[in-house]
C-alpha cells in the first residue's frame, strides 16, 4: 500500500509539471461534453414530458352520452414523446434539473368540470427554456388540438338537447337538478289562446323569431371548436445549458476521457522511461503498478468531478436557477466519481499494458473514448447491442449514477446498481490489465 | 565447485521474446568478493541475462536463485529514471521504494557522491553523462550487497569512472559482489576476477580473467 502511494504521488507531481498538457486535457473534454449533451438531447426522438394527473383520471369517461378513452388518447399522445406520469413534487424537481422538458398537469377536478360541459376546464402546461421546449411546445398543442375535437362532437351533441328543450319544452336536467321547460312552441300555442294584445302579438313575433334562430343554432355549435382552453405558465427550471443531462454527460465524459488516457499514458510511460525494469524487480509489483494507476485515476477522477460539480452549482446559485440540488448531492457523487475513476484507470491501464509505449497508449485511449461515448447515447430499446456493448463499458454506468446521484428524488435503487458494475468492471478491467501489465517487461 | 551458497545464481536462466530466444538456458553464479565481467557483441544477451540477474525480466525458463537476504542493486544501459523529476526526487522516491532508513540522507549522500546537481530542473534535462550517474547512483540505494551494471562507465568521464570504480572495488572487498557488461578489454584486465562470454544468446565461455584469450574477442565480436 506504501508503495502504491509512493508511485500514485510520483505520478501527481509528474502531472502538476506537465500543466498545458492538464489544461487541454480538462478543456477539450468540457467542449466534448457540451456537443455530446447536444447532439443527444436532440437525437432523442421523443422529449420526455410529465403528466401530472392530480385528478385521476379514469380510463374511460362518458361525457355527453359518449365514451372517451383516456388511455388511448394518452398512447396517442405518446408517438410523439415520451409521456412519464410524476407526482406534482418529482415533475417540479425534474423540470428543475431538466430530465423532462415540460410539465402537462391535469388539475384536480378537470373531469367533472368536463361532464359539466358548463365552462372550459383548464389544462396547464410548464415547459423548460431552451430551444428543444418550441417542440414540446407543439406536440402539446397537438395534444389539445386532438382532444378538442373529440369533445366537440360531445359538446354539441349536449347543447342541442339544450336547444331542443327550449324549442319543444319538457323535463331536463341542469347541474344536476330536474326541470320542466314550457319551451317555444308550448309558448307559442299558449299565447294564440290569449287574447290578442299588441303586447301578446310582440312576444308570438319574438317567440317565431326565436325559433327560427335555435333551428340554426346546431350548425353554430359546430363551428365552436375549443372547448378546452391552454394556459401557459410562466417558464421555470434550469436552462438546457444547465439540464440534468448535460451535467452528467460533462462529468462522465470529462472523466472518461481524462482517466483512459491518463492510466494507459502513465503505465506505459513506466517502459517508456525503462523504471518498469526497475520496480518490477522487488520494489513494485506489477499488481501494485496497475493499482497506483487506478488510484492516479480515481484520484483524478474526484478532483476534476468535483470541480465541475462546483462549477454548475456556482452557476446555477449566481443565476438564480431552481430545481436541482447541487449542494447536498455531492457526498453521493463523490463516491460515485471514486468508483467511476476507478472502472476507467483500471480499463485505461489495459490499455496501457496492450500498447505498451506511452504516445501509441494515448493514442489508443484516445480513439477508444469516442466510441465507448457514443455507444453510451444509443437508446438501447433502439439497438440492443449498443446496449449491451455499453453496458461493458464503464461510461454509460457512470452517467446514469452521476444522473441519478445528483437528480432522482430516491436515487439509491439505481446507484447501488451502478455501483456494483462499475466495481464488476473494475475488477475485470483490473485483473486483466495486471496479466497484460507482463507485457511491460518484454 | 565451492562450498556454500552464491550470493546470485542463473539456474538454467534463459528468456524468449516472442518467437526469438535472446538467451538460451545459462548458469551463472557469483560469488562473494567476486568481480565477474560480461562480454560479447551488441545483442549477444549480456542485458538480457543481467536484467534476469537482478529480477527486473522473468526468465522464459530456468529460474534465479539468490541467497536470503542479498540485496542486489541494478543500473540498466539504458538510464532507468522518472524524467519529470529532479535527481533528488528520483533518488528519495527510489530510497523509499528500496526501504532506506533515512531517504533524505541517502539522497543527499548520493547526489555529493556522484557530484550531482542538487536543483530541481527535471532530471530529462541533465547532460547524457548526468543521467547515467543518476543512473548508477540509484543503484546504490538500499545498500545493495550485489551490483549488476550494464555498461556502467559508456558516458562516465575518466574522472567519474574512476570514482565509480572506487565505490564497486569498495563493495567487493567488504563481501559483495558485482557483474558487469563490457565492451572494454582494459576494464576485463583492471576489474574483473572472471569472465562469461555470450556468442547469439549462448554462454560460450566462463572463467578466470587470466584464462580468457583476448584472442577471442575476434570471434566473439565477428
Amino acid at each position: 500500500m506504501k508503495r502504491t502511494l509512493l508511485l500514485l504521488r510520483k505520478d501527481a507531481l509528474v502531472l502538476r509539471r506537465s500543466p498545458l498538457l492538464l489544461g487541454i486535457l480538462l478543456a477539450y473534454p468540457l467542449a466534448i461534453a457540451v456537443l455530446v449533451g447536444l447532439v443527444a438531447s436532440y437525437a432523442n426522438s421523443k422529449p420526455r414530458v410529465a403528466l401530472v394527473d392530480e385528478d385521476n383520471l379514469p380510463p374511460t369517461v362518458v361525457i355527453g352520452g359518449k365514451r372517451f378513452h383516456v388511455d388511448r388518447t394518452i398512447q396517442e399522445v405518446g408517438k410523439n414523446v415520451k409521456l412519464v406520469r410524476l407526482s406534482p413534487k418529482a415533475a417540479e424537481q425534474q423540470l428543475g434539473n431538466g430530465k423532462v422538458v415540460a410539465v402537462v398537469t391535469v388539475p384536480p377536478g378537470f373531469i367533472s368540470t368536463l361532464k359539466e360541459m358548463v365552462r372550459s376546464p383548464q389544462l396547464e402546461v410548464q415547459l423548460s427554456q431552451g430551444t428543444i421546449s418550441s417542440r414540446v411546445d407543439q406536440q402539446v398543442q397537438a395534444l389539445v388540438y386532438s382532444l378538442n375535437r373529440q369533445l366537440q362532437r360531445a359538446y354539441i351533441g349536449s347543447n342541442l338537447k339544450y336547444v331542443t328543450l327550449i324549442l319543444h319544452g319538457g323535463n331536463g336536467t341542469f347541474l344536476g337538478r330536474t326541470f320542466d321547460v314550457l319551451g317555444l312552441e308550448r309558448s307559442e300555442r299558449v299565447l294564440r289562446g290569449m287574447r290578442q294584445t299588441p303586447d301578446v302579438r310582440r312576444l308570438e313575433d319574438f317567440i317565431h323569431d326565436a325559433r327560427l334562430a335555435l333551428a340554426n343554432t346546431g350548425a353554430a355549435l359546430k363551428a365552436t371548436a375549443h372547448p378546452i382552453e391552454l394556459v401557459r405558465a410562466s417558464a421555470r427550471g434550469r436552462s438546457w445549458v444547465l439540464s440534468a443531462n448535460v451535467q452528467a454527460y460533462a462529468l462522465a465524459l470529462t472523466i472518461t476521457f481524462l482517466t483512459l488516457m491518463l492510466a494507459a499514458g502513465s503505465l506505459a510511460a513506466e517502459r517508456d522511461e525503462n523504471v518498469i525494469g526497475r520496480l518490477a524487480r522487488g520494489l513494485v509489483g506489477l499488481g501494485h503498478l496497475v493499482w497506483a494507476k487506478i488510484a492516479l485515476a480515481a484520484a483524478l477522477a474526484l478532483v476534476l468531478g468535483i470541480s465541475i460539480a462546483v462549477a454548475f452549482g456556482v452557476i446555477i446559485e449566481i443565476g438564480g436557477v431552481t430545481g436541482g440540488e447541487p449542494w447536498r448531492r455531492l457526498p453521493l457523487l463523490v463516491l460515485g466519481l471514486l468508483l467511476a475513476g476507478g472502472s476507467l484507470g483500471a480499463l485505461g491501464a489495459l490499455l496501457g499494458a496492450l500498447a505498451r509505449e506511452a504516445r501509441s497508449a494515448s493514442l489508443v485511449a484516445l480513439l477508444v473514448v469516442l466510441p465507448i461515448v457514443f455507444l453510451g447515447l444509443i437508446p438501447a430499446e433502439i439497438v440492443p447491442p449498443a446496449g449491451w456493448a455499453s453496458s461493458a463499458l464503464p461510461f454509460t454506468h457512470a452517467f446514469e449514477f452521476f444522473r441519478s446521484a445528483l437528480f432522482d428524488l430516491s436515487p439509491w435503487g439505481e446507484l447501488v446498481r451502478q455501483a456494483l458494475w462499475l466495481v464488476a468492471l473494475g475488477a475485470v478491467f483490473g485483473g486483466l490489465a495486471r496479466l497484460g501489465a507482463r507485457r511491460l517487461l518484454a | 565447485m565451492r562450498p556454500g551458497q552464491p550470493l546470485l545464481a542463473a539456474r538454467g536462466a534463459g528468456r524468449r521474446f516472442g518467437q526469438t530466444t535472446a538467451l538460451h538456458p545459462v548458469d551463472l553464479e557469483l560469488w562473494e568478493g567476486e568481480g565477474l565481467a560480461l562480454v560479447g557483441a551488441n545483442g549477444a544477451g549480456k542485458s538480457t541475462l543481467l536484467s534476469l540477474l537482478a529480477g527486473a525480466l522473468e526468465p522464459s525458463m530456468g529460474g534465479i536463485d539468490r541467497r536470503n537476504g542479498v540485496r542486489v542493486g541494478w543500473a540498466p544501459q539504458r538510464p532507468a529514471q522518472y524524467g519529470r523529476l529532479s535527481a533528488r526526487e528520483n533518488l528519495e522516491l527510489f530510497a523509499r521504494l528500496e526501504g532506506e532508513p533515512d531517504p533524505e540522507e541517502a539522497s543527499a549522500r548520493l547526489l555529493r557522491e556522484f557530484d550531482l546537481p542538487g536543483k530541481a530542473s527535471p532530471s530529462a534535462n541533465l547532460s547524457v553523462g548526468n543521467r547515467q550517474r543518476l543512473n548508477l547512483a540509484i543503484a546504490f540505494l538500499g545498500r545493495p550487497d550485489v551490483l549488476l551494471l550494464d555498461e556502467p562507465t559508456a558516458a562516465l568521464d575518466p574522472e567519474q569512472r574512476r570514482r565509480l570504480w572506487e565505490r564497486v572495488s569498495a563493495l567487493r572487498e567488504a563481501g559483495g559482489a558485482f557483474a558487469f557488461a563490457t565492451q572494454n578489454l582494459d576494464e576485463i584486465e583492471r576489474h574483473a576476477d572472471r569472465v562469461a562470454a555470450l556468442r547469439h544468446g549462448r554462454l560460450v565461455f566462463v572463467g578466470p580473467a587470466e584464462e580468457y584469450d583476448r584472442s577471442q574477442t575476434d570471434t566473439l565480436f565477428a
